[in-house]
């Protein structure tokens, strides 16, 4: 199969890429880029584990074609915060014991930004809903759920 | 007591990596130079395989490794029994595929596209044989024979009528026991296969080392039982072989034993001379492991006043393909059963069947959910039939303080010391309005709401005061840097429950370091002393309890050498943490102004040429105190749909100190979670002709629950127990797998309390629900 460029940006860079056009993006990210936050955990859209956001829409990256994202931008978990640096949500996911064995983690807070992005100031039932897709084995759930509510709140607040 | 990090809730180690995208995942592994392997996998639930043609797959360049290609070594991939009591029966590969989706040939190839492309153009040649499939027929004569023989130990055993192994336990006299009995109940109740769903499918990378060695990273709850096991099969020896401890995506007991594709990726890395990668996909996953599902029945005679008097249960469970820790799974049962109530007099059989099926494994509970919902289950129907008030009647029975723990089968028993029972019985009551309870044939409408009680427990560990059939104990390195920080090195595996944060908090407690001055060293086989394995609940209890022993060691030499420092007798020295300057210091007892940082004597140790402040050690838990839970949960019924909600649960846990009172509550509300699950939706079904999953390896034709099932944030409340376990470390036990053991039951028996159906088989789908209202109520399923 025959390889194409592409350009994308990916975590606010200009990144090309000479890629194959039947590669999927989560192994573009993890293989290419070094990006390993995405994770596969079925690879077929069933568990939301390589979520990532385009042009800020949680999409799976399981079930795109990198090489439809010619011009898009990308944001990976990477892309949220950093260790000195932190996202509200990583902060909240870290203080309200969201993360136990953390394989579901960089999806959960992707599609948490997403959310938050749509709607700053969800309720419980429109967290729930939102996060359905993205399954936790460990946690129950609760606690990523308060995380996400108590964020929103911060960051409600740092705004004003 | 008051303790300086112990009970505090402090920011997981591994968090901000987790939260960052950074913690590395087996998955995450990348080593130069390495290959992609994948498996070719049995369509047939039992065939033998007569011939296999590679050419086409190497014509492409790929590596194969087919079962002529492995080891001919027999073997049990769980190491965790004595030898004499393990019994084996599976190859790297085997030459007779015994479920759908075995693996029967590995591939390697430069991309993974290109691995899965010579993997199709293997063709295999396979005689299908008769398949068993139904528990029922499998111990017929006329049924088709899994194993002719297999191993018990060293020796040759003959395997009849596909009975791997059996276990029968009688306690006292229950015949007699039962004709003293003025009410005998008795009933038959049935758990399901079910799916682990850790979030990370099984993965392995193997590296082949120059000097004749490999060094593997790979899914696992016990890097050093992988380790011995891959030098016993491949015959490379121990110093030679190193397994690096990372984080897991996700276990729930499905990596206690070492997983199938680790072999298969070190046999085909040896093959390739090159590192190979393989990451199961979901699909593979789904066809590797499985709870044990069992059939139980339970005869239980009770005295006029409550007082139990005899019982007798029957468990069969089928195992599926291969043995994997079937019999100590079988003793296990007998002491969940053994140690929930005082029968008095008892019977105990078990049996575990071979089926061509997906070899089932230990998960969350190990045989303790099923038998807590059988247990569980009969307590409410003899109360009911009895006239006794479920919780009264529990609390005149249940083996508490003072009484014998079976904590691992009929050979590791220990004295409990502590227990909560009473107080979580009395105080989940209270929160959840049980003095309010109404019967259910005060309910009608379309809606109706039942509260259930069930409690349970589990063991912290597989320790007790002599050798028993199980292997016990944890090692650990501490060493104190020269800045006074503090170097954790521990093999025990934290599978996202927070067993790393409690060694840091251990350590830090012992040595009154701040906790942001400990840290856990990356590890592996290499750098530490053996580890069983992070299962049984023992990660704090005994993987901890080795921690604070070795801390206790360089707690004395710290001492030691502060001594002649200070020129005291190490005796007259205390240590104490100064909060306003965050240090740790050595002090003269009652005489404060006479100290030193540890940080000075650990560099002046180094200057004066003493040495390092550390120590290395072993050791093995003498104990295995039961943690206790207690679940009140009140479900929901929509009598029109069959669905069941859960609007509220109580959670309550006896752990002796919570080290993470925030990550016990994570786990009492995770299990919730699981066990709704267990109790509601999830079941791995098979199709009895074809002996495929109904499921096809999808997650979502095998629901777990999601965010939307679980109750509101407000509507789930935790309660810790106040008790002291005197054995543990800081007073700590166990949590993981009690937080599990009885949410299923808790949620069954309030389902009756909602509709006055009992239900005897989970999972209670809406289809069973509405199917046994449909039989006007009278029908248990």
């Amino acid at each position: 199969m025959e390889r194409r460029w592409i350009k994308l940006k990916v975590n606010g860079k200009e990144r090309q890429l000479y890629i194959k056009p039947n590669e999927l993006l989560l192994n573009v990210l993890r293989n290419e880029l070094g990006l390993m936050g995405a994770k596969y955990g079925c690879g077929i859209g069933e568990c939301g584990a390589c979520t990532v956001l385009v042009n800020g829409r949680a999409m799976l990256s399981c079930l795109i074609l990198a090489v439809t994202m010619e011009g898009q931008e990308i944001t990976t978990v990477e892309g949220l915060g950093d260790y000195d640096r932190l996202h509200p949500l990583q902060r909240s996911f870290l203080d309200h014991g969201a993360v136990q064995c953390g394989f579901c983690t960089s999806g959960m807070l992707l599609t948490a930004k997403a959310l938050l992005d749509e709607n700053p100031c969800p309720d419980e039932e429109k967290i729930r809903e939102y996060l359905r897709g993205n399954l936790c084995r460990c946690t129950g759930y609760t606690s990523i759920v308060k995380a996400v509510k108590e964020a929103a709140a911060l960051m409600q607040v740092e705004q004003e | 007591m008051s303790f300086q990090v112990i009970g505090k809730v402090l920011p997981r180690k591994d968090g901000i990596a987790k939260v960052c995208g950074q913690e590395v995942y087996p998955s995450d592994i990348v080593v130069p130079n390495m290959l992609y392997g994948v498996t070719l996998r049995s369509p047939y639930p039992h065939a033998e395989i007569l011939s296999i043609d590679t050419a086409a797959a190497e014509a492409m360049g790929a590596i194969v490794v087919t079962p002529d290609d492995v080891p001919d070594v027999i073997y049990n991939e769980r190491t965790v029994s004595i030898p004499e009591k393990t019994y084996r029966d599976r190859r790297v590969l085997p030459r007779r595929a015994r479920h759908v989706g075995e693996a029967i040939v590995a591939v390697a190839a430069e991309t993974e596209e290109l691995a899965f492309r010579a993997m199709r153009a293997i063709k295999v040649e396979y005689k299908v044989l008769p398949p068993v499939l139904d528990l029922d027929k499998a111990m017929d004569p006329g049924a088709a024979p899994l194993y002719e023989e297999i191993y018990l130990g060293d020796d040759k055993i003959e395997v009849r009528n596909n009975i791997a192994c059996e276990r029968i336990i009688t306690v006292g006299d229950p015949e007699a026991g039962f004709a003293k009995a003025d009410h005998i109940v008795e009933r038959e109740y049935e758990l399901p296969r079910v799916y682990h769903h850790q979030m990370e499918t099984k993965t392995a990378v193997c590296r082949p080392e120059p000097n004749g060695g490999i060094t593997v990273w790979a899914t696992t709850q016990t890097i050093h039982n992988v380790r011995q096991l891959l030098g016993h099969i491949f015959g490379i020896p121990l110093s030679k072989v190193n397994v690096k401890k990372l984080a897991i995506g996700g276990s729930f007991g499905s990596s206690i034993q070492m997983n199938s594709i680790i072999p298969i990726c070190v046999a085909l890395a040896l093959k390739a001379r090159r590192p190979v990668k393989m990451v199961s996909s979901r699909e593979d996953d789904i066809y590797d492991h499985a709870k044990f599902p069992a059939r139980i029945r339970l005869k239980v005679g009770v005295k006029k006043d409550g007082t139990i008097v005899a019982a007798d249960m029957r468990v069969m469970v089928d195992i599926g393909a291969h043995q994997i820790n079937a019999y100590p799974l079988l003793g296990c049962m007998a002491g969940w059963y053994a140690s929930l109530y005082k029968w008095r007099d008892f019977y105990y059989e078990g049996r575990a069947i071979y089926t061509n099926k997906v070899p089932a494994c230990a998960m969350q509970g190990y045989g303790n959910p099923q038998v807590n919902f059988a247990v569980e289950s009969h307590m409410d129907i003899i109360a009911e039939e009895c006239g006794f008030d479920p919780v009264e009647f529990r609390l005149k029975n249940y083996v508490g303080i003072g009484d014998e723990f079976w904590g691992q089968g009929p050979t590791v028993k220990s004295i409990i010391k502590s227990c909560g029972v009473e107080e979580m019985l009395r105080k989940g009551a209270e929160m959840i309005g049980w003095a309010n309870r109404r019967p259910h044939h005060e309910k009608s409408g379309r809606y109706r709401r039942g509260i259930g009680v069930a409690r349970g427990f589990h063991t912290s560990g597989t320790g007790g005061p002599k050798p028993g059939e199980v292997i016990d104990y944890s090692s650990a390195t501490i060493k104190i840097n020269e800045d006074g920080t503090v170097d954790v090195m521990t093999p025990v595996m934290d599978l996202g429950g927070g067993t790393g944060e409690a060694a840091v908090k251990v350590v830090a407690e012992v040595l009154k370091v701040p906790y942001e001055r400990v840290e856990l060293s990356p590890v592996d086989t290499k750098t530490t002393g053996y580890d069983v394995c992070t299962h049984a609940t023992r990660g704090v209890y005994c993987g901890c309890g080795a921690v604070y022993h070795v801390a206790q060691q360089v707690k004395t030499k710290l001492l030691e050498f502060a001594g002649r420092i200070l020129e005291e007798n190490p005796e007259n020295l205390e240590l104490a943490y100064e909060e306003e300057k965050n240090v740790s210091i050595v002090h003269v007892k009652g005489f404060k102004q006479k100290q030193i940082t540890i940080g000075e004597v650990a560099k002046l140790a180094q200057i004066y040429s003493w040495g390092t402040i550390a120590a290395t050690d072993s050791l093995r838990q003498k104990n295995c105190p039961p943690c206790f839970v207690a679940h009140f949960i009140e479900v929901e019924v929509d009598t029109w749909t069959g669905i069941v909600k859960i609007p509220r649960a109580i959670l309550l846990s006896d752990t002796g100190t919570p080290i993470n009172p925030d990550m016990v509550a994570g786990q009492l509300i995770g299990s919730l979670s699981r066990g709704m699950g267990y109790a509601l939706y999830e079941e791995t079904e098979y199709d009895l002709a074809t002996g495929k999953l109904k499921c096809n390896g999808f997650i979502t034709d095998n629901k777990i629950p999601t965010s939307c099932e679980m109750p509101y944030i407000d509507d789930i409340q935790v309660y810790f127990a106040h008790t002291y376990e005197p054995t543990g470390p800081f007073g700590a036990k166990g949590i993981g797998e009690a937080a599990l053991n009885s949410v299923a039951s808790a949620v069954a028996n309030a389902i009756y309390n909602a509709i006055g159906i009992r239900f005897y088989r989970t999972p209670i789908t809406p289809e069973k629900i509405l199917q046994a209202l449909e039989g006007g109520g009278k029908v248990g399923n």
